[in-house]
């Protein structure tokens, strides 16, 4: 048996995303029904924060395209976690029911296994909607544009998304030891809605919490920052990274641990 | 040759937390450490051959499922000894995975969405299967089972026997050592259930896995195996062929038949012809059950035929459903 490296599961997981796409196009009523609620929800959440500014012409010195900006920073780095890792939202079922059993007889490492099975396309319309906000504001904001810019851009996107997929993985997880831990995953999606206000508007107490406990200033305030205010970065910003990236490996780590442990119902 | 599969003396245990009844009993156990222990596999010693076919039996509860979730490498034994391919499969987890084939009865693990043959390609991928052996595969596949109207269906528009059809076909894909199939037969109807049964004999032989089956319908394990493995309450109760197993109670056959006159009155004379034979009455036959060890069916039938006119007949074996059924209710003494 040939090593299983990196190769050999990128390649694995383009032949599974394929076939999945391939499967849910044939469903076309689901599928225009799933995209119109997608372009619904992102309305509503823009009229909200529409609403809010025509009340408001800054929060604590963030001026509207800066929120917009932060806003749309949010959308697209939420979007990996909406798109592939969606299957996280099942893991409580799977366990409850015994049915987790089917994934741990594979050759392959069973997180991505089970990670894998699913891709929600509902993720690809946000990420539109995400990437035209950030344009739109970026513009508006005349920040220039460089290459280097781009980079950061990137890599500080990744961080984000790393950061909230981070969460979910470990919210998710509580369910191998948890038998109602839907109200853990539910609270930190919900907690992810205050990802996209800088944490200087809230209170000490809350700022801390938003940075250390359930890290959600990581999702935007912290990295974007580098871009919106170079001048008034912290340091928290340039290390996110990092953060974002041994985050993301001891929720790997609590997950595998909890799926390892696993020992499924009687059947 | 060394076997498949290698246990010795394995025990699990599970820590069960003490419940109490009513709500006031549900805030106790909250801050409950009151723990007992429940063994739910018993010092369990077996070995298996490759190419074997082995019904591994036992009430609902017995432990079965602890023992093959053992030897797939989900659970870690208390204390004792497995090796699966000549491993310890808790320590080698994908590493056994790439010799075994798992079906659970009535959990797909295909693809739900996927077409058969995509699953295949995918399984392929997974378990790294050549090309050669792929087709090689299908082909045989081919030979055994009408299997194109199944390739371009979702699973998820399959029936329960298709999918369990298409499962068992994708456990054996990757050709592995050992297959564990888990009451593959459950809820289907009887030409399908037939139709499984020959294909895992088929690819029993063709392939020569071995094959672990848990069951509660006999008639799989009639069509199946010759080595069946007990299991009650955790302890082992038997591990001995099949034909084996029918002498263990005695040579009975149940000889049935139908007189002129009251059956009952009839019933209570040839109990007292046939000391050594049990006698019962419906209302329309007279059961006989006759140890061949101590009188013939034949003698009993000639003697009988001398006193009256007996009207019909008919001969009733002794049925594996039965002697199981009798071990789990007295044990094996």
């Amino acid at each position: 048996m040939k090593r299983k490296g990196l190769l050999f599961y990128t390649r694995l997981y383009f032949k599974i995303l394929a076939q999945d796409l391939k499967s849910k196009m044939s469903y076309r009523a689901d599928f225009i029904i799933s995209t119109i609620g997608m372009i619904f929800t992102n309305i509503a959440g823009f009229v909200s924060f529409w609403i809010l500014f025509r009340n408001f012409s800054t929060i604590n010195g963030w001026g509207y395209y800066e929120m917009l900006f932060l806003y749309g920073f949010s959308l697209v780095a939420l979007t990996p976690v909406q798109c592939l890792f969606d299957n996280n939202w099942s893991l409580r079922q799977y366990v409850y029911t015994g049915d987790f059993i089917k994934y741990c007889f594979r050759p392959i490492n069973l997180f991505f296994y089970y990670q894998s099975e699913v891709f929600d396309i509902k993720g690809l319309g946000q990420l539109a909607f995400g990437l035209g906000t950030l344009i739109y504001s970026w513009i508006k904001l005349g920040l220039g544009f460089t290459p280097l810019m781009l980079v950061k851009m990137v890599i500080f996107l990744l961080t984000a998304s790393l950061v909230m997929v981070a969460l979910q993985n470990a919210a998710a997880a509580t369910c191998f030891w948890i038998q109602n831990s839907f109200y853990i995953l539910d609270l930190v999606t919900k907690f992810k809605d205050y990802a996209k206000y800088p944490v200087t508007i809230f209170s000490k107490a809350f700022r801390f919490v938003f940075t250390f406990i359930m890290p959600i200033a990581f999702i935007a305030y912290y990295p974007s920052l580098i871009i919106l205010r170079p001048d008034e970065v912290e340091l928290l910003s340039w290390l996110s990274p990092l953060i974002a990236v041994v985050f993301f490996f001891i929720s790997y780590k609590i997950w595998m641990f909890g799926a390892m442990k696993y020992n499924g119902t009687g059947s | 040759m060394a076997p498949v599969i290698d246990i010795k003396n394995i025990t699990k245990e599970f820590k069960v937390l003490n419940r109490r009844e009513g709500l006031a009993g549900s805030i106790k156990d909250l801050f409950s450490r009151d723990y007992k222990i429940v063994k739910a596999v018993d010092n369990v010693t077996m070995s298996i051959e490759q190419g074997e076919i082995v019904g591994y039996l036992g009430p609902n509860g017995a432990g079965k499922s602890t023992t093959i979730k053992m030897m797939t490498g989900v659970l870690e034994p208390t204390s004792g000894e497995i090796l699966v391919n000549g491993r310890l499969p808790y320590k080698n987890r994908s590493k056994n995975a790439q010799n075994i084939g798992v079906v659970f009865g009535q959990r797909s693990q295909l693809w739900w969405a996927l077409p058969l043959v995509e699953s295949f390609k995918l399984l392929k991928d997974i378990y790294q299967i050549s090309d050669e052996q792929y087709d090689g595969m299908m082909k045989l596949y081919q030979s055994l089972v009408d299997i194109e109207p199944l390739l371009h269906k979702p699973v998820r528009q399959m029936s329960l026997g298709q999918r369990t059809l298409s499962d068992i076909l994708a456990a054996f894909l990757h050709d592995p050592k050992i297959v564990f199939l888990d009451e593959p037969t459950i809820g289907l109807d009887v030409s399908m259930k037939a139709k499984i049964r020959t294909l895992i004999q088929a690819l029993n032989k063709e392939k020569n896995t071995t094959v672990i089956l848990t069951t509660h319908d006999m008639g799989d394990v009639d069509a199946l195996c010759r080595r069946i493995v007990i299991i009650d309450k955790g302890k082992m109760l038997y591990d001995n062929d099949i034909s084996h197993l029918k002498g263990f109670f005695g040579s009975y056959r149940t000889l049935k038949i139908r007189v002129d006159g009251d059956l009952k009155k009839e019933s209570e004379q040839i109990a007292k012809e046939f000391p050594v034979c049990k006698v019962s009455a419906d209302d329309e036959w007279i059961s006989i059950l006759v140890d061949e060890a101590k009188i013939t069916v034949m003698e009993v039938l000639t003697k009988l035929q001398k006193e009256r006119r007996v009207r019909d007949m008919q001969l009733e074996e002794i049925s594996t459903e039965d002697v199981i059924k009798k071990i789990y209710e007295e044990g094996v003494e």
